[in-house]
């Protein structure tokens, strides 16, 4: 026998004055099943609480049905206290009278009408609740890291606490990702390196973070809480327990190979450390281009096999049988801080890319600007004679139709941090920036523009990012340009900067493949919700963070960094179970004839097919209780746990007697 | 025919359109009180059965509303809902149910305005159609 | 031992049905000698004057196939409801409405003016229409009277069991003939057949690809059909999955795909629109434009996704604008 209590807020005047309280009471009454029904002041005040609670318990009702206001402003307030009184919280349903009636409707009459058809509906849906039970699960509260950059290494260092292990997978042989590549980073031109060095270390040194570099995540198993992950750890071929970096092998190397790390600017040998202090400090053999392993893959036997490197290292440190290696750990969730990378300036022909010297991108002139760089940090010409004058071209690659839409968001900032430090360097040399718009949003980024001009940077503003064109005449850089008010110009210049896009790294595509999450249409991983849930995604457990998920500053990377990981601490504790969504949906078994229509249809992959038996199947882990796949399941097999076909449709009966 | 007052039924996404909705209560916004809000998770989970129930047990229109589309917090559910509302539509039309007594739109959670304004072009038309009397359901 | 009384009657149906209890060729005998056949118009001679002449309740089960569209058939089968303990409406015509409720498109006007003054092949200068009620020099003339909307048996009279299909599979037949003799039914209101869809015992169930999605739907006649194939994943619209099973997938088996004959299963209501749900959401678009694309090239689309459950369905029969 249910016995069902109503109970009616009058919300201080707002409900009260809008609607005949008594007379909805006494109709409440009438309804069948209702045992009880009691009006309130304020139920949501400390009093009306405690009334809500002492009338569950003493009036024994079995189910209850508030009227007052939106369930999205106190529905879970009193799930509580009706779970404190011994009722399951699923029991309660919410009659919305204050939002959907009392302010929406001038006449006390009509609004009357309208709150008995709204409380009716609620006492015909309440008594079709079934109690729902939140499940819980083991999980590791461990995580991994993908990326360490600026984001995965904040990310890492914020997770390690409370005795969770971290992993932190690096592709490079190096940690610290782009920014430890930079020198003068804006807004305040403190020096990158030194100032992520001391995060850099506590990274390598803490005891609970295991660091992976020249690795890359290979398989991903599992599913929130619970994923199984295998790093593919690549043959370093070097020793990193025995290895100095004391660079005794490089110098004998006889092979040269263009230096990736330093933009291709010098050269390296194919036993190497990237640049002088990468992290940690351990060569690394590049099995592609070095003599011992090519002779290997072409069998030529007549050369001997190249072991000079090994001959010169002191520490015994080199080791050609190195193998790759397969790591398989678990882990409860991710943290991908996969980057970035720079729009390749040769897809457009105008900007002289590649076609003449002394023209840079971006991140090539980094490098050039870097004290570890191909010139020291000089700023010279290939010559090696100081430019006279330089030109730095924004808009490359960004806000474009062709290329990417988007604003970059840095470079107007870089671009200007360029000019200054140009300036700085090398006083007499004549600096144009030319720009079409400026975005300089963010704290002491417009100073930068009034720097340029006490600098006496010449800011030239042209009618649109495609409106510069570069060429060579006569040995010299001429920038053609047509400005703001549509006159072309020609300027002459030594050296050309490009200030180019940042755009989604190359492994992108694949990575998103591997941990099952959406790129957006323009290759970037899609966040779960643009504004509110920036650094989860849709797939449970995965969360992104730095320029993977968009363009964006260092101190963006380093806060989603930090916030990705705060939302792991969070919902991952050690020693705590992973509470799951409760009003998830559900397969039975008996009516799926495993159709496959549900499969494809959920967004956050939590249905599979159980090859064994032959049905649809739902990973309560991975639901988020949308429904979606219970309104489209032709066999009515998938029931949405509180929210089912036979609750909406007393809902539809009752409104419409 | 002018006291015609019809019966919509109308499903309203928890994360926008409810919530939507419910901004039209705070700034006092009032709308005509045909509409008969049931609340879903996602408009995603509007099941062809629930409109035609509606229809069946009276309804002389039914509104769904949900998400921006791209906005939908279940991420594609209101995809979902676009792709069933137009088949639907077309067998409602073709069993003489007007195009105009079945509508889906979608309404943020700021959208109070935009909500009051689909209910009130909603009533206004299902009125101007008249009941949906269908004897082969009594 | 008395032998239970069978009655067997057809109201608006093809004659399916009934070849349907003689193909269960041999059996049929098991089945004469186990029952005492009471009613049966189609093959054994008696008159309506016999059933009204009994007890109620003295047949023990009448068999029912067709839908009811006109006053006699409602008459025979309330007059069967009073004379027998069990009532099981036999094929889909009887359990959903079948293919004569295709007729629930239009009504009983342009029905006849259709059939006896418009169809190309009628000759009625006069404009003739069958009439209830016709006088002549010798009398009056009385027709049945031709029925608006065409109803499923339950929408007339109480019905204990149903026994789905266009028509019922052998197998299903004498399952349901032996569940009677050996008093092991399933709750009154039961569909007898299993309570999965088709696609639980497609032969082509291991062909569907675990994700499943279409762009474009095509009709059986403008494809070469992949006889190994899904017809869902060739694009080709097939009811199985909303469908309950037990057919013996006759249609899958001639390469065809299923049209829904043995009725949806027991958690949906409405098979039209639970198939319309599952088609349309695998629709792998996006775009509105895209997606009415789709929608405009299912060719009768309600004629399809309710080709057997129209009376039945919840919106019943096209509106009458009057």
């Amino acid at each position: 026998m249910e016995r069902i209590g109503v109970f009616i807020c009058e919300c201080g005047p707002n409900i009260k004055e809008a609607l005949n309280v008594e007379e909805i009471a006494k109709y409440a009454s009438s309804l069948a099943h209702v045992a009880f029904v009691k009006s309130h002041t304020l139920l949501c005040a400390e009093a009306g609480k405690a009334l809500l609670k002492k009338e569950i318990i003493e009036r024994n009702l079995s189910r209850v049905v508030i009227a007052a206001c939106s369930p999205k402003e106190h529905e879970s307030t009193f799930m509580k206290i009706a779970e404190e009184a011994g009722l399951n919280p699923y029991l309660v349903q919410i009659a919305n009278i204050r939002e959907h009636c009392a302010w929406v409707i001038s006449d006390k009459v009509i609004a009357t009408e309208k709150a008995k058809v709204i409380i009716r509906t609620a006492v015909s849906r309440v008594l079709l609740h079934q109690p729902i039970v939140n499940k819980e699960i083991d999980c590791t509260p461990d995580a991994l890291v993908v990326g360490a950059g600026v984001a995965g290494i904040e990310a890492a260092l914020v997770l390690a606490q409370k005795g969770r292990k971290v992993y932190l997978v690096e592709k490079s042989p190096n940690i610290g990702g782009r920014v430890v590549r930079y020198e003068d980073v804006f807004p305040k031109f403190e020096c990158a390196t030194c100032m992520l060095d001391p995060k850099l270390d506590e990274i390598l040194h803490k005891n609970n973070i295991h660091v992976f570099t020249y690795s890359v995540v290979d398989e991903v198993l599992g599913y929130f809480g619970n994923f199984i992950i295998k790093i593919k750890k690549k043959a370093r071929s070097v020793s990193t327990e025995t290895c100095l970096g004391c660079g005794a092998c490089f110098e004998a190397c006889p092979v040269n190979v263009k230096n990736r790390y330093n933009e291709n600017l010098n050269e390296r040998k194919a036993i190497y450390i990237p640049f002088v202090g990468a992290l940690p400090n351990v060569a690394v053999i590049d099995r592609k281009n070095c003599l011992h392993f090519r002779n290997k893959a072409t069998e030529n036997t007549e050369e001997k096999k190249c072991e000079i490197c090994k001959a010169n290292c002191p520490f015994g440190a080199i080791n050609f049988d190195d193998q790759d290696e397969i790591i398989e750990i678990k882990v409860g969730s991710v943290v991908l801080a996969t980057g970035f990378d720079s729009f390749i300036a040769n897809k457009i022909p105008r900007s002289g890319y590649g076609k003449f010297e002394n023209i840079y991108t971006g991140l090539e002139f980094e490098r050039i600007l870097s004290s570890t760089g191909p010139t020291g940090g000089e700023v010279i010409l290939k010559n090696g004679e100081s430019p006279k004058s330089a030109a730095i071209i924004h808009c490359v690659g960004s806000r474009s139709k062709k290329f990417h839409n988007y604003c970059s968001g840095v470079c107007c900032t870089y671009s200007l941090t360029f000019a200054h430090i140009i300036k700085k360097k090398s006083p007499n040399t004549e600096v144009f920036n030319f720009y079409s718009d400026f975005s300089l949003a963010g704290k002491g980024y417009h100073e930068l523009y009034d720097k340029a001009l006490e600098d006496g940077v010449n800011l030239i503003r042209t009618a649109g990012p495609d409106a510069v064109e570069v060429n060579e005449d006569a040995g010299s850089l001429v920038v053609k340009y047509k400005d703001a008010a549509g006159k072309e110009s020609k300027l002459a210049v030594d050296m050309v900067i490009l200030s180019t896009a940042i755009e989604p790294s190359e492994d992108a595509t694949s990575i998103s493949q591997l941990f099952d999450i959406t790129l957006g249409s323009d290759g970037f991983f899609t966040e779960e919700h643009d504004k509110l849930a920036p650094v989860s995604t849709t797939t449970g457990g995965i969360f992104i963070a730095g320029c993977c998920q968009g363009p964006k500053d260092i101190q963006s990377s380093v806060a989603q960094g930090a916030a990705a990981a705060g939302k792991i601490l969070s919902c991952l504790v050690p020693g705590e179970k992973l509470k799951l969504e409760a009003t998830i949906a559900e397969i039975d078994e008996k009516l799926c004839s495993g159709c496959k229509i549900c499969i494809g249809l959920c967004p956050y992959k939590a249905i599979y097919f159980d090859k064994e038996k032959k049905v649809a199947a739902i990973n309560d882990i991975l639901c988020k209780g949308c429904g979606i796949c219970s309104a489209a399941c032709p066999s009515g097999a998938v029931k949405a746990r509180h929210f089912t076909s036979c609750e909406i449709t007393a809902e539809i009966k009752e409104i419409m007697k | 025919m002018n006291n015609f007052e019809p019966r919509i039924v109308a499903f309203l996404c928890s994360w926008c359109s409810y919530a939507g909705a419910d901004k039209a209560g705070s700034s006092r916004k009032t709308y005509p009180q045909n509409i008969n809000i049931i609340r879903v998770m996602c408009s995603g989970r509007v099941d062809p059965q629930f409109v035609l129930e509606a229809f069946k047990e009276g309804a002389d229109g039914v509104l769904i509303l949900g998400c921006h589309p791209g906005d939908c917090h279940y991420k594609e559910g209101n995809y979902n809902i676009l792709r069933r509302y137009h088949f639907l539509k077309k067998v409602l039309m073709e069993l003489g149910i007007e195009e105009g007594r079945f509508k889906l739109d979608w309404v943020s959670s700021t959208e109070d305005d935009k909500f009051v304004t689909i209910v009130s072009e909603m009533v206004k038309n299902v009125k101007s159609l008249g009941p949906l009397r269908n004897e082969a359901l009594i | 031992m008395i032998k239970p009384k069978v009655a067997f009657c057809w109201e608006a149906s093809c004659g399916g049905c009934e070849e349907a209890v003689l193909d269960l060729n041999e059996d049929i005998l098991k089945v004469i000698e186990a029952v005492d056949i009471v009613f049966w118009p189609i093959a054994l001679d008696f008159k309506y004057a016999d059933i009204e002449n009994m007890n109620d309740n003295e047949i023990d089960v009448s068999f029912i196939s067709g839908a009811i569209r006109l006053n006699e058939q409602e008459e025979t089968v309330r007059l069967l409801r009073k004379k027998s303990k069990l009532i099981i409406a036999f094929g889909s015509c009887a359990h959903l409405g079948g293919i004569p409720a295709l007729a629930n498109f239009w009504d009983r006007e342009s029905i006849l003016k259709k059939v006896y003054r418009e169809a190309p092949s009628v000759i009625n200068p006069e404009g003739k229409e069958p009439q209830v009620k016709t006088k002549t020099a010798s009398g009056e003339l009385e027709l049945p009277e031709f029925y608006d909307t065409v109803k499923a048996l339950n929408q007339v009279i109480d019905v204990d069991y149903y026994l789905p299909g266009c028509p019922p599979s052998p197998d299903l037949i004498m399952q349901t003939i032996t569940a009677i003799l050996e008093n092991n039914l399933p709750p009154k209101g039961s569909v007898i057949g299993p309570a999965k869809t088709l696609c639980e015992n497609c032969s082509r169930k291991d062909s569907k690809p675990d994700i499943m999605t279409l762009k474009e739907i095509k009709r059986p006649h403008e494809v070469i059909i992949d006889p190994e194939k899904c017809f869902l994943a060739q694009g080709l619209i097939c009811l199985g999955p909303a469908t309950r099973s037990g057919c013996g997938e006759r249609c899958i088996k001639a390469n065809m795909p299923c049209r829904g004959c043995f009725g949806p299963t027991d958690n949906v209501i409405d098979q039209g629109s639970k198939f319309l749900s599952a088609l349309a959401s695998i629709v792998d678009f996006n775009d509105e434009e895209e997606i009415k694309k789709v929608v405009d090239s299912v060719a009768d689309m309600t004629g399809t996704f309710y080709r057997f459950t129209l009376a039945s369905s919840l919106i019943k029969r096209k509106r009458r604008l009057k």
